[in-house]
């Protein structure tokens, strides 16, 4: 039988009381079967159907996905998914084969993809926020290509030619960038996270590793003298888990500091994610995705997203009744260039 | 008469939540409540169903209903005549479910073992020759510089090998053009070929066989592999393997994606080593040269891996030596 779904609050025009958590009703038994329905069909499409598949997708994790008594929707239509996807098998296809062609076109190839990738992730950015609403309003992102090109392009050779010294302060700038530039209706959001708070994060993680790195060589040499070379053995398994433990240690930490100083308007966020959480979802999903041969992969994403997004409360400053949608923002106007926009899923 | 619907309404300008009920009234969906429209039922699009997620009933300018009472809309659309896409119908049945599950399994096992490879090979032979042979160049200047040395044979001995190997016919059509490599190895005994053309003979193979009608059963097995473009195929089929592995896992892991793509990877690759044993078979056949001497070419590699402990370079990703031993000495049962 259908289920009902709790209602929404009854009280809308004023301020929602405290914190607003957000829920995700998605489940992954419902998840699995459109999961399998969709892989069938973009296998026997040989991949044409996979535009259609994140449509689908995204319209139920974005309408299973709930804050403050309403949900998200996504508008993403298919053919220009299908766009920005062969775009990308061409330019990614490309430049895996010139390699196994010659070392000067996969050089070449190397540099054409350097140079279009800020185009791709800033029509990404455009595409994945322009198709996002909620309460019937849309989000945008205003930021130019040339501030792309600046954050993705110039950036990233920064943090080379730094020897990655620069990483934390070029992470710092890029998701203020992403941040800021992001729209709700009119009212953009702010980020205060400082490029101090970035280099701490880092040095935490730095830190980590390095403690990590020499206990688990104190204890190969500990076990080496008792139980002779097996020891060894112990002492690199206990330093891969170390090193395992430490992503989501870092990922939470991140998370955390971006969208505790993440606001929109007087609303601000707040993100309370626990590492031990974090590690334990990833080393079972991990070992269920395995021991199904993949049959696990979407009931692990479901859980993966639920505590993802659960972690993530807002804590609204008054009614969010009064937003405005952004000018030229129509819903069934295309809005500015949004024809031409093209999505390369391109996680960031 | 007909039932009413509790649900939020957004008018796409604000942010603000309307309550209000729904009702169809005939052909014309009523909204009351803090905010109040009617439109026709044909300028209305509904989302799909789902057991989880609210349903969305929306407007032609963008304003649209949430609804919660899943039960409540499912009753009132199918009164109206709304169906599911065939799709919907079968993502939320499990029977449906389950068949397309059975169904991916068994395309994705046809695909691998025959889709993928005959494909692969149609591909290979298509490639015009000259782009062919471009792949993989610089490959041998690479390894020259890293695992070999100038072959320490005389020249006389190095166009001996070559002017026997020439003279020997392919098993059927014209042999491809390719060019004998001679270099001294520090890995120990190794022949292979690219898809240049060129076959790779080091010094330590040929003092390990002692038998120069080996040497020839070995490099046919190696003009097998040029003929049949079998470096292409691998690189066509390890790409295709790889994003469909990706495709599967890559939203968890990427080792997840890695590791199941270089497993399945393995089977091409011993694949690819029995034709090219078959085609050796077929060339010695054709000139003459007698079996035994590839069955104990063969036999030869598997003492070498029981006195090694572990597989000489040559050997890994192939098939055991002694099957293949085996599978040479049946064919020359068939005579």
């Amino acid at each position: 039988m259908e289920q009902f779904l709790e209602p929404a609050p009854a009280v809308a025009e004023t301020a929602p009381p405290g914190p607003q958590r957000i829920a995700f009703h998605a489940s992954g038994s419902e998840y699995f079967r459109i999961w399998i329905v969709n892989l069938l069909l973009t296998i026997a499409t040989l991949g044409i159907y996979s535009a259609w598949a994140k449509v689908r997708r995204n319209q139920y994790m974005y309408a299973c996905t709930e804050l403050a008594g309403a949900s998200f929707e996504y508008h993403g239509k298919p053919v220009p998914i299908l766009k920005g996807r062969i775009v990308a098998l061409v330019l990614f296809g490309g430049y895996n084969l010139a390699f196994q062609y010659s070392l000067a076109a996969g050089f070449c190839m190397m540099a054409l993809l350097a140079a279009v990738m800020p185009w791709l992730v800033w029509n990404s950015l455009k595409f994945r926020l322009f198709y996002t609403s909620y309460r019937g309003i849309r989000f945008g992102f205003d930021g130019t290509l040339k501030a792309a090109y600046f954050h993705f392009l110039l950036l990233p050779i920064l943090y080379v030619l730094s020897l990655m010294l620069a990483l934390p302060f070029v992470h710092q700038r890029i998701k203020r960038f992403q941040h800021t530039e992001t729209r709700y209706g009119a009212q953009h959001f702010c980020f205060d996270a400082s490029v101090g708070s970035f280099y701490k994060r880092y040095a935490i993680l730095v830190g980590l590793g390095i403690g990590a790195g020499v206990l688990s060589a104190a204890l190969g040499a500990l076990l080496t003298a008792l139980i002779g070379r097996v020891g060894v053995l112990v002492a690199v398994f206990v330093g891969y888990v170390f090193m395992f433990l430490l992503v989501p240690v870092f990922l939470n930490m991140i998370q955390n500091l971006i969208w505790n100083h993440t606001s929109l308007g007087p609303h601000r966020f707040s993100s309370a994610m626990q590492w031990t959480a974090v590690a334990w979802i990833s080393l079972t999903n991990i070992l269920a995705i395995v021991c199904t041969l993949g049959l696990f992969t979407p009931f692990a994403v479901v859980r993966w997203q639920r505590y993802h997004l659960e972690s993530i409360a807002l804590l609204p400053d008054g009614s969010l009744d009064d937003f405005m949608a952004g000018a030229g923002d129509g819903v069934s106007a295309t809005g500015v260039g949004a024809t031409d926009m093209m999505d390369f899923d391109l996680s960031m | 008469m007909s039932d009413i619907v509790d649900a939020s309404y957004f008018d796409g300008r604000s942010s603000r939540l309307h309550r209000v009920t729904l009702q169809v009234v005939d052909g014309v969906a009523r909204v009351r409540g803090d905010a109040e429209r009617d439109s026709p039922l044909a300028e209305l699009r509904v989302s799909e169903r789902s057991r989880h997620a609210p349903r969305k009933v929306t407007f032609a300018d963008g304003a649209y209903l949430e609804i919660r009472d899943l039960a409540g809309i499912e009753a009132l659309l199918r009164r109206t005549g709304h169906s599911d896409s065939w799709v919907v119908r079968i993502q939320q049945s499990w029977r449906g479910a389950l068949a397309a599950a059975a169904g991916t399994v068994a395309v994705l096992g046809l695909g691998y073992a025959y889709a993928l490879p005959a494909a692969a090979d149609w591909l290979a032979r298509a490639m015009p020759p000259g782009m062919e042979r471009q792949l993989g160049q610089g490959v041998l200047a690479v390894l020259d510089r890293h695992m070999f040395e100038p072959s320490r044979f005389s020249d006389q001995r190095m166009a001996e090998l070559e002017r026997r190997f020439k003279q020997l016919a392919p098993p059927q059509g014209d042999a491809p053009p390719w060019r004998l490599a001679f270099r001294q190895s520090r890995y120990g005994p190794n022949a292979f070929a690219l898809p240049s053309g060129d076959i790779v003979l080091t010094d330590e193979m040929v003092r390990l066989l002692k038998d120069d009608d080996a040497v020839m059963g070995v490099l046919a097995h190696e003009l097998g592999h040029v003929h049949q473009h079998h470096i292409t195929r691998r690189i066509i089929q390890g790409s295709v393997v790889t994003a469909g592995a990706t495709l599967l896992f890559g939203d968890v892991s990427s080792l997840l994606a890695t590791a199941p793509a270089a497993l399945l990877d393995m089977k091409y690759s011993r694949d690819a080593e029995r034709d090219a044993d078959d085609y050796a078979i077929a060339m010695l056949k054709r000139n003459g040269i007698p079996l035994e001497h590839l069955a104990r070419a063969f036999e030869r590699f598997e003492q070498l891996e029981k006195e090694d402990g572990a597989p000489a370079a040559y050997l890994s990703s192939h098939p055991a030596s002694a099957e293949r031993s085996a599978h040479v000495r049946a064919a020359m049962q068939q005579n």
